[in-house]
């Protein structure tokens, strides 16, 4: 996963990192998913709300999603809202990348390389990522409105660094949840010494 | 009645083989029936299974296709936008469009936990809800057959992904007429659909059948098998939808399954009847071959049996067992006319002097008559010339009967040289028995054959010279003539023989047939047998004519009687010796008259002793003479009535004597020796010489009664008588005159110095019983009359 991440990825590590020293106060959060068979459920999208940290949030810069292979490379891409995501195609065929969802309808037909025009995702919320030329490719683009969101790893479980004591609303995101499901929420309260939390998804076989 | 046979037997091999192949045919057929019955049974079990595969495999291909429609519509971007939109009423709108192009009317689509979220525009919300009990069996099986509107539809359902499932798009298509009939195309069964109500009412809602069969199907439907109208029919049911509320029916006509088979059983039917056909002329052509040769062998043995064995049998050249039949019956004909010729030859022929026989002749006699009175007029006479040579019986009894072997053959060849010569085509020479000769001369009347009999009694004239011998031929002849003298060949051959008789009797050449001659013949011929019947009923009567002694110390008396016999008929009344006695010499039954005389004689002894009778006569015959048992029987009759010997007088005739004076000379020593007396009787009428008289043993005479009788009118006659007394006393015999028939007679015998008399004067032949009256008569009267006869 790591190998996978690219600048942008880095420069918002960086930045993340960077904000609780400014602040002075920054815990650490840790994330552990499961599903609801209880196994450790990699690639669940985990991001902390609050009104600070919706204050907080800035758009992404440089973002990208690229195709190759026929496949989107990346399956789960967060981002803050207002964020402007290019679609690179590495590919020699041409895709068509569309959305439906609400939360970012939209469409780059038949192309190749990548498009002049960045799509910008200003909404929060799940927007589902399909190619109209192949129906296999499938990529999700969730949508936050805070700077502290991570992906849990292999293990199922991640950590969020730089979070500031406080109360937050956790929530939590899977592909697998039902088409259309929201991120499941529950409070989590950070103190200074951070927080940990494990969430439990109802997931859905047949969304996959 | 002959053909009865055969043609059973050919019949019985006919219907044996028929039968037997009509029983394997029948079975051939019942076991083909049988198992036509089975495999059509199989068949259409098979054919509805296949039936249901395919219908199963139609209403695949329906939903597959739909499928592919709905899947269009599910893909397709627009739509995709339009349902991520959210935009209900154009979804709407899409969905009914998309489902115009591939035929649904009824289009939805649904949320992916299956709540509705959109319509077609022309569907109606009541299909939805009718179609929302199956949706969860439709999203796990992809379609399902349901009753929507009480109409059949086939709805299919597809996910829809953008990229992710967000719904399902569902689609309704009726099922039409044309699914059915393309069931009936592909599978050659009639399909029907039916539906229940709520109510449970079966409907029809789509079919194949006919209008008219519905209505039976409806009654009838759910079992296996119906009969629509009146044709049996199987069936299988496929039930749809998740209550069954709906079911195809696919059916089959047995008929139509069996119709191939019919065929084939009436292609059967013809083969059998062919085979039976077939067999049937097979069978008849063998049972002729061995019929037909059967019947010509029946017929053949019927050719035998009328005594035709000239044709040769067929078949013979057959090499199996009707062929050895046939040359068996073949060999049989051949010997059994062998043997029939020998037999002809045996019957018909004389052996001794190969001329034919008496059968032959009475044979060609019967035929010359035949022929003869064929012709027209009455037909020209038939002539038969019997001769019978003299003496041969010397010729036998002194040369030999080898010698008289030979002479008749001589005979025969001298009557067939004669014959050769002057005999006419159709005459016969025959053999009729011992030395009898017989001519038969169609066409001659009675003097013609007279003439020929002549003309034979020539070629007799000359002696026949045997060895050392010889022979002086002669024979009497008799002619007779059909149809003057008979009216058959019998008749007319006994004619001729008394005719022969005859002449021989009267020593003349030939003589022609008299009915003179033959007025007696028709009496004595039935009397050999009534003679015997005679002698079983006791018919016969013992009679005695009493002897008078002349000379003498019992000068007078009744001294003796001769025996006589008389016969009682019982419807001719008393019959005169005369009649049958020379009839018994002739035949040889005068030797069983005369046991019976001696037996009745001795019987009677007792009484006539008493009466004063010392010697009673009795005569023989020359058979009697020649029965050399003669002496022994006598001996024998006498023992047992106790009659000495000496009290029977056994008198001979002269002429019997000189038939056979060696054998009668030897006879008379013997019964002399026994004590017997003998007498000559009718001594003077026979040609004996004295000299031959001297040699034999006799001890009386007994004068004829022609000369006694004569003696009164006839001095010669009474010199003969004299002369003869004269001659007896001399010779040491005693004389007995019979015929005594007046006083004067017996007074002139008394005169003579005759020993005794026996007549009419004295007393007639009486019966025995009568005797002692006569005695006690005669001795009163002995002295009257007798005694002055005497003086």
């Amino acid at each position: 996963m790591p190998c996978l991440r690219r600048t942008p990825a880095r420069a918002l590590a960086f930045f993340a990192v960077g904000l609780p020293a400014l602040q002075a106060s920054a815990a650490t959060v840790e994330i552990r998913s499961l599903g609801s068979d209880g196994k450790a459920l990699p690639e669940t999208v985990v991001f902390l709300e609050s009104a600070a940290a919706k204050a907080a949030a800035r758009p992404l810069p440089g973002v990208e999603i690229e195709q190759a292979e026929r496949r989107f490379t990346q399956r789960v891409t967060v981002v803050t809202s207002g964020s402007e995501v290019r679609f690179p195609n590495r590919d020699k065929v041409r895709h068509h990348v569309y959305s439906f969802s609400p939360a970012k309808n939209f469409e780059l037909k038949l192309y190749t390389g990548t498009p002049a025009n960045p799509v910008l995702f200003d909404k929060p919320g799940i927007a589902v990522l399909g190619c109209n030329i192949h129906d296999n490719m499938v990529a999700w683009v969730v949508v936050v409105e805070t700077p502290h969101f991570a992906v849990t790893g292999a293990q199922g479980g991640v950590k969020i660094d730089n979070v500031p004591p406080g109360t937050y609303k956790l929530r939590s995101w899977h592909p697998g949840l039902a088409p259309g499901a929201p991120a499941a929420e529950e409070t989590l309260v950070v103190g200074a010494g951070g927080a940990g939390a494990a969430v439990k998804l109802p997931l859905v076989a047949a969304a996959l | 009645m002959r053909a009865v046979r055969p043609r059973r037997l050919s019949s019985r091999i006919v219907a044996l083989f028929l039968g037997l192949l009509l029983v394997v045919q029948l079975a051939g057929f019942a076991i083909v029936r049988w198992s036509i019955d089975d495999n059509a049974r199989l068949m259409l079990s098979q054919d509805l299974a296949v039936g249901e595969r395919i219908w199963a495999r139609l209403l695949a291909q329906r939903a597959q296709k739909l499928t592919l429609g709905a899947s269009v519509l599910a893909t397709d971007y627009g739509f995709r936008d339009a349902a991520g939109s959210g935009d209900v009423s154009t979804l709407g709108s899409a969905l009914d469009n998309h489902g115009a192009r591939i035929g649904a009317t009824i289009t939805a689509m649904l949320a992916p936990d299956l709540t509705p979220r959109a319509l077609g525009d022309t569907t109606a919300p009541a299909a939805l809800v009718a179609l929302l009990p199956h949706l969860r069996q439709l999203t796990q099986k992809g379609s399902v057959l349901a009753l929507i509107g009480g109409q059949p539809y086939q709805v299919v359902v597809v996910p829809m992904k953008a990229p992710v499932l967000v719904g399902y798009v569902v689609m309704g298509f009726a099922l039409d007429h044309a699914l059915v009939e393309d069931m009936r195309a592909v599978s050659g069964l009639h399909a029907a659909v039916l539906a229940r109500d709520s109510s449970g009412a079966e409907r029809l809602v789509l079919s194949t059948l006919p209008a008219a069969l519905s209505r039976d199907m409806l009654a009838t439907a759910r079992s296996d098998a119906m009969d629509l109208a009146g044709r049996p029919h199987v069936l299988r049911n496929i039930a749809h939808g998740a209550r069954g509320e709906m079911h195809t029916v696919l059916l089959r006509s047995v008929d139509d399954a069996v119709a191939p088979y019919a065929q084939l059983q009436t292609t059967l039917a013809v083969l059998t009847l062919a085979g039976l056909l077939m067999a049937g002329a097979a069978s008849v052509v063998t049972a002729r071959r061995v019929t037909t040769p059967l019947q010509s062998l029946v017929r053949a043995s019927e050719r035998f049996a009328r005594g035709d064995y000239t044709q040769q049998l067929q078949h013979t050249e057959r090499e199996d067992e009707i062929g050895e039949l046939a040359r068996s019956f073949d060999r049989m004909r051949t010997s059994i006319a062998a043997h029939e010729a020998e037999i002809r030859q045996l019957a018909y022929w004389d052996p001794l002097t190969q001329l034919p026989n008496r059968a032959q002749f009475r044979d060609a006699v019967r035929l010359a008559i035949e022929d003869a009175s064929r012709q027209p007029g009455g037909g020209r006479p038939v002539a038969v010339v019997m001769l019978d040579l003299d003496r041969f019986k010397h010729v036998n009894d002194v040369l030999g009967y080898a010698f008289g072997d030979r002479l008749l053959k001589g005979v025969a060849e001298r009557l067939a040289g004669h014959a050769k010569q002057s005999l006419r085509q159709g005459d016969v020479v025959a053999r009729l028995s011992g030395d009898e000769f017989a001519l038969l001369l169609p066409g001659s009347d009675a003097q013609d054959a007279l003439l020929v009999a002549e003309r034979v009694a020539e070629i007799f004239q000359h002696p026949l010279i045997l060895d050392d011998h010889t022979v002086d031929l002669a024979a009497g002849f008799g002619v007779a003539c059909w149809p003057t003298h008979a009216g058959d060949a019998d008749t007319l051959i006994s004619r001729a023989e008394v005719a022969m008789y005859t002449a021989k009797r009267k020593t003349s050449a030939a003589l022609i047939y008299d009915p003179a001659i033959d007025a007696g013949s028709a009496l004595t011929l039935s009397l050999l047998s009534e003679l015997r019947r005679a002698l079983e009923n006791e018919e016969l009567r013992l009679f005695l004519q009493p002897k008078i002694a002349l000379s003498g110390p019992r000068s007078g008396d009744m001294v003796g009687a001769e025996a006589l016999v008389r016969w009682q008929h019982p419807t001719r009344g008393m019959v005169p010796p005369m009649q049958f006695i020379p009839f018994a010499e002739q035949t040889g039954f005068v030797r069983q008259l005369t046991l019976w005389m001696l037996e009745a004689t001795a019987q009677q002894w007792p009484m006539l002793r008493s009466l004063g009778i010392t010697r009673v006569s009795v005569n023989l015959s020359t058979r009697d003479l020649l029965d050399q048992e003669l002496p022994a029987k006598l001996d024998r009759i006498l023992q047992r009535h106790g009659m000495p010997a000496c009290a029977l007088c056994l008198e001979i005739t002269e002429s019997a004597i000189m038939d056979e004076p060696q054998r009668a000379e030897a006879t008379l020593n013997t019964l002399s020796s026994s004590g017997f007396k003998l007498s000559i009787d009718d001594f003077g009428t026979g040609y004996s010489s004295l000299a031959y008289l001297k040699r034999l043993p006799v001890d009386e005479l007994k004068i004829d009664k022609s000369f006694v009788m004569a003696m009164e009118s006839d001095e010669d006659d009474a010199k003969i008588v004299r002369s003869t007394i004269d001659l007896a006393h001399n010779l040491g015999l005693t004389v007995v005159a019979e015929g005594v028939e007046t006083a004067a007679v017996l007074a002139r015998l008394a005169q003579l110095d005759c020993d005794e008399a026996q007549g009419y004067h004295m007393a007639r032949p009486m019966p025995a019983a009568e005797m002692p009256a006569f005695a006690q008569r005669w001795r009163k009267r002995d002295t009257l009359a007798l005694t002055a006869a005497l003086h």
